[in-house]
């Protein structure tokens, strides 16, 4: 199977809690990330059954990080802004093939 | 002529006429790959980079607001100072993909307030035959060989 060098990780948090998201994505080595409004469409149903509100106004974060902490980041994003947290966010990676633009010389974010 | 379309035809003439296989009597046609091309720029050049993405046969695009997170400091180092972005997924063409993504770097390079960041990431499915033309800029006759 290929291997690709980098990772991009989705995070789709409530909205307000996309510095958490990337606060908790930097603390792992992650350098920057793109956020993107956007609204959830959860069934009203399914939140009349489970008794629970779900804020419809979303955050995107859009991380582009190295393949090899791309676990670190998704454990962090979950840690820190999971489901079981007020920001109840949802996180999951695909592969890049290719990426240009990237700032390699840049040391690490602090 | 300008360089897009140099870079165009260029790409065309290196990419896979098609990817058919000769297996015995029979000829296996195995339709082109696409891929989604994201493009992360500064927002008052959204409309200038979707025109330059279109070039590489790119027939669906969707542009949206964002802002970006880098740190300050970041920021001044790379002489950024508007965190207002724009994020753009196109379809693209596998074959054309690779091209698309070496004009954008030279584009993040050399335009003023230019600078962005590009990724492809592999389409596993699309489902309808006439969705898949309009996304693969391939018409009827190209995908039935």
């Amino acid at each position: 199977m290929k291997e690709y060098s980098h990772e991009v990780i989705f995070c789709i948090v409530n909205a307000g809690f996309s510095e958490a998201a990337m606060d908790a994505a930097k603390k792992q080595g992650a350098r920057g990330g793109t956020v993107i409004g956007a609204r959830g469409t959860a069934s009203s149903e399914a939140e009349k059954l489970f008794n629970i509100t779900i804020e419809p106004n979303k955050e995107i974060v859009m991380i582009i990080a190295p393949s090899k902490i791309k676990d670190d980041i998704l454990h962090a994003l979950y840690r820190e802004v999971g489901l079981n947290t007020p920001g109840q966010g949802i996180a999951f990676s695909l592969p890049v093939d290719n990426v240009v633009g990237l700032s390699q010389d840049l040391p690490p974010a602090q | 002529m300008n360089t897009a379309d140099k870079e165009t035809v260029k790409a065309g003439k290196k990419a896979p006429a098609a990817l058919s296989k000769k297996t015995g009597n029979q000829r296996h046609y195995t339709p082109p790959k696409l891929k989604l091309l994201v493009s992360v720029v500064e927002r008052e050049k959204a409309d200038l980079y979707l025109a330059l993405i279109q070039g590489f046969e790119v027939n669906m695009q969707l542009s949206m607001a964002a802002h970006g997170t880098a740190s300050t400091e970041t920021l001044r180092y790379l002489g950024l100072s508007d965190s207002n972005k724009a994020v753009i997924f196109s379809i693209i063409r596998e074959d054309r993909a690779e091209a698309a993504l070496r004009y954008l770097e030279n584009k993040f390079q050399t335009i003023k307030n230019g600078k962005g960041i590009a990724f492809t990431v592999p389409v596993s499915s699309v489902i309808g035959v006439a969705i898949y033309q309009f996304l693969s800029n391939q018409s009827k006759k190209e995908t039935s060989i």
